[in-house]
């Protein structure tokens, strides 16, 4: 047995800790008032303080979250940013936008091997109604072996009636969207302005003497919008082209470049066909001042403009177009004073300071040829490439239009003889009988005949000779029997022919006479 | 307090409360004023994708994910038929070139610039500052101002655009002390440099967008706020306030004002003989003594209670406050470096003008003041 006091339930221990027991000596109260009893399970009417702060974080949470929700249901496009920098910083936009820009203009002044330190030109290309020559111009653009995306584009389209604009957007776009990450170029810009230019683009009236003065201020007219629309802080060259351009080399850019000079030119001659020489001098707006020019220019009016190439001004000035020599030089250069527009490279620095195509009467000139004298009278160099061509598209005057429908004619004329007379002859070649066959039958039956005879003639002759050998030597009358024999049957078959052709062709005789 | 501190903090109705407060906190967050909505919303449509974009306007920042790759800049169309400028500027959303050639920086200047009512989202601000020790200053200065405003200023102070082109000017100017400047046989060079450093300045700056272009000097301190739209008003090709200076009268210790800018003028029969005896490269100046011209010149033709709409045309400009149609500079005409009918700069600029078929005007009653030296 245990000891009885290894037993709780021994009535004689005192239970220690019991509920209703007499724990601390004094019988306990029925009533629920205060009570210490540490075994006591006491509900607390209030959470500890560290569960109280989670709950409060959590439904603050959830209220943030909420009203997030909400605000991003009701503005859709805001921003967080100035919610969570409470406004102070800025709105949104700003933080990705650049207001302020800061250029150095002495690091684009241009130098001798552009492409090396990067150098960006700028590519102007004024157009109207240019539809026709865009494709042969973005080939041109494709085959430039400038880095492109040191290139930007300009274009200004004015007064255009065809689709001119729709079809340069879509190339630009194809281009810039090359899969070749090297055909792209950098700032592309296609500048729509309309000059309402009364002058049409046509060859005749492009170049008729009387229209010249109006129309080449309005070409600069339009070529100073572009450029001053165009022209940026970081360009350091800037090249001119005209869109006909037909042959040109593709390193034209480094080529020009390489001269270092502030404003340059290509030689411009065009191809022609051959009844016209083969080829000609194009662009005459490339010349040197001349004394004669200088007097000329003294004795016409303030808005009076010198046109070259034209008899009504005779200059006398020597022009690059003319001095150029096949196998020259094509590093030669010439001092010249006004310059053509087709192909004109020149440092941004010449615009920049000021140059630009007179849209006025400067020095008696205007636009390209104004340029070179204003550059020249701001003390840049102008220079020409007498013996580097590039090739202007020939596009027929009206005259040679004239001329070639002519020869189209005259050819059509020479055609239709020659046909006429083929059918002439086959005509009476149907209607009579030819008997050229027949001939033919004839002629080589004959002359088959008359080999044979030949042959039985130099058989029986040497028959004879034999014989006669024999006969010196054998009886005398056997030989004699033997050749005649042989004759007579030789010479039967050639009869029997002789009778039969006199019958088919009666006009055969004397040809088998002379056989 | 258990109990109590948990009533209170339960009671649903501080709970509605609190919402109703975040919920009005976002909403004033959220939700800019109207004014400044308008603007911001000009300037986000009118900011350019990449940093070769006509520098009149904003662009966003290049995107750093692109590592490396070049993205090829999209092909823009510039509808410049729809371009005006017309005497309702503000109306139409014409946009406004400021130019300055920079020499030194007036604090007083900015300051005049950012008090101009003209929505400063339609102006953008271009400096050309020489490479110099004065000019390297001058950019600091301007820097300091610049970030000010652009950065941490009031949305609506905040100017659409601001270039900053540094240049080495050919004959380096020594001083640029008023004595010296103004020395008659320093002027044709310093001239001539001046109108390469303007021609360098707007050539480059005037993009495809802009409307206007005021050319505002750096020693311009105090213009009337409403400045581009009253000149504007006016629609003239090239017009130009009188520009006076502000001085302090030795003997009455009055502030008084007397003309400063002589180079608006109209022509003078005086003057065509002059230049018709002059050699090509030789040039007609004003306000020198020795060289009468008989010109009649603007700054005299102010009248202290006069109207200041009343209207003058002039032959030639001054430059110190100048504002021209862009269309003007577009057709070519600029400030030429060589004597042009024997006048430079911004003389040769009206003469060149009239010669492309736009003329000059002059008020002669409205009046910009020139900083005191």
């Amino acid at each position: 047995m245990l000891p009885s006091y290894a037993s709780a339930s021994s009535p004689k221990m005192m239970p220690r800790h019991q509920a209703g027991a007499y724990s601390n000596g004094y019988p306990r109260a029925k009533s629920d008032t205060y009570s210490i009893s540490p075994h006591r399970f006491q509900p607390r009417t209030s959470p500890p303080a560290l569960r109280r702060r989670r709950q409060l974080l959590v439904r603050l949470t959830i209220v943030l979250i909420i009203t997030t929700l909400f605000g991003f249901f009701l503005w859709p496009g805001a921003s967080i940013l100035p919610v969570l920098s409470f406004g102070l910083l800025s709105s949104g936009e700003d933080f990705q936008l650049e207001t302020v820009r800061y250029y150095d203009l002495s690091n684009v002044q241009g130098t001798a091997r552009g492409w090396e330190r990067e150098e960006r030109i700028l590519l102007c290309a004024p157009l109207r109604d240019a539809e026709s020559h865009l494709r042969m111009f973005f080939s041109h653009l494709r085959n430039f072996t400038y880095p492109h995306h040191l290139i930007d584009l300009a274009f200004l389209v004015s007064d255009s009636k065809d689709r001119t604009l729709p079809l340069l957007s879509e190339l630009l776009e194809e281009l810039q969207a090359d899969s070749d990450p090297k055909q792209p170029f950098g700032e592309i810009s296609i500048i729509e302005k309309d000059f309402g230019q009364k002058v049409n683009q046509d060859v005749e009236s492009r170049h008729g003497f009387a229209a010249q003065a109006s129309r080449r201020k309005l070409m600069a007219q339009a070529r100073n919008w572009l450029l001053s629309a165009a022209l940026r802080p970081y360009h350091s060259w800037v090249y001119w082209r005209d869109v006909d351009v037909e042959t040109a080399p593709f390193t034209i850019l480094e080529d020009l470049m390489r001269h270092n000079k502030d404003v340059i030119v290509p030689n411009v001659w065009r191809p022609l066909p051959d009844w016209l020489g083969g080829e000609q001098p194009y662009d005459l707006n490339s010349w040197q001042e001349s004394e004669t020019a200088l007097a000329l220019a003294d004795t016409l009016d303030e808005d009076a403009v010198i046109v070259e190439g034209y008899a009504e001004y005779a200059t006398w000035r020597p022009h690059l177009a003319y001095l150029r020599d096949p196998y020259g030089d094509p590093d030669m250069e010439m001092d010249i004073d006004g310059v053509g527009g087709v192909s004109i490279l020149a440092k941004a620095k010449v615009f920049r300071s000021g140059v630009h195509f007179p849209a006025f009467s400067f020095e008696k000139h205007a636009e390209t040829e104004g340029f070179g004298k204003m550059a020249k009278r701001m003390q840049f160099s102008v220079v020409g490439l007498p013996h580097y061509t590039i090739w202007h598209l020939y596009e027929p005057s009206v005259d040679d239009i004239r001329h070639m429908e002519e020869m189209e004619a005259e050819r059509i004329a020479r055609e239709n003889e020659e046909k006429e007379r083929l059918e002439r002859m086959n005509k009476i070649k149907d209607q009579f009988a030819d008997p050229n066959g027949q001939w033919e039958k004839d002629k080589t039956d004959i002359q088959n005949e008359a080999m044979r005879e030949k042959a039985n003639e130099e058989k029986a002759a040497k028959e004879r000779e034999a014989e006669q050998k024999a006969a010196t030597e054998d009886t005398k009358p056997a030989v004699a029997a033997g050749p005649v024999q042989a004759d007579k049957e030789a010479t039967k078959p050639q009869e029997a022919v002789q009778e039969s052709t006199p019958k088919s062709t009666p006009e055969s005789t004397p040809e088998s006479k002379q056989v | 307090m258990g109990p109590v501190r948990s009533f209170r903090r339960t009671n649903p109705l501080t709970v509605i409360v609190g919402v109703v407060l975040c919920v009005v906190i976002f909403v004033f967050l959220f939700s800019p004023s109207s004014s400044e909505t308008a603007a911001a919303q000009f300037r986000k449509a009118s900011a350019a994708s990449n940093p070769l974009s006509p520098p009149t306007s904003p662009f966003r920042k290049p995107n750093e994910k692109s590592n490396g790759n070049r993205v090829p800049p999209p092909v823009v169309h510039y509808h410049m038929n729809n371009l005006s400028s017309t005497s309702d500027p503000v109306g139409n959303r014409e946009t406004i070139l400021i130019l300055t050639p920079l020499a030194r920086f007036y604090k007083e200047y900015w300051d005049n610039l950012l008090k101009l009512t003209y929505p400063h989202e339609l102006i953008t601000l271009a400096f050309i500052i020489p490479k110099n020790r004065e000019g390297n200053a001058a950019t600091a200065a301007l820097q300091e101002q610049i970030t000010k405003t652009q950065k941490t200023g009031p949305e609506k102070k905040r100017f659409a655009s601001i270039i900053i082109e540094r240049q080495d000017f050919d004959p380096p100017l020594a001083s640029q002390s008023e004595a010296e400047r103004h020395k008659m046989e320093n002027q044709k060079a310093r001239r001539a440099a001046m109108s390469r450093a303007r021609n360098s300045l707007l050539f480059t700056t005037l993009g495809p967008s802009t409307s206007w272009v005021l050319w505002l000097d750096s020693d311009i301190v105090e213009t009337p706020p409403t400045l581009i739209q009253d000149l504007a008003a006016h629609d003239k090709a090239i017009i130009v306030p009188n520009c006076f200076q502000r001085y302090e009268d030795q003997k009455t210790k009055q502030v008084m004002e007397r003309p400063y800018d002589f180079n608006s003028w109209q022509d003078s029969d005086t003057a065509q003989r002059l230049g018709s005896q002059m050699g090509p490269d030789d040039i007609l100046l004003e306000g020198y003594a020795d060289m009468a011209t008989y010109r009649a010149l603007m700054a005299y033709m102010a009248d202290d209670h006069g109207d200041p709409h009343m209207e003058v045309p002039l032959d030639g400009v001054g430059g110190t406050a100048l504002l021209v149609k862009a269309e003007v500079h577009r057709d070519g005409a600029m400030f030429p470096p060589f004597p042009f009918y024997h006048l430079i700069e911004t003389e040769g600029f009206a003469k060149m003008a009239k010669r492309l078929g736009w003329s000059a005007t002059g008020l002669p009653n409205y009046k910009v003041y020139h900083y005191n030296e």
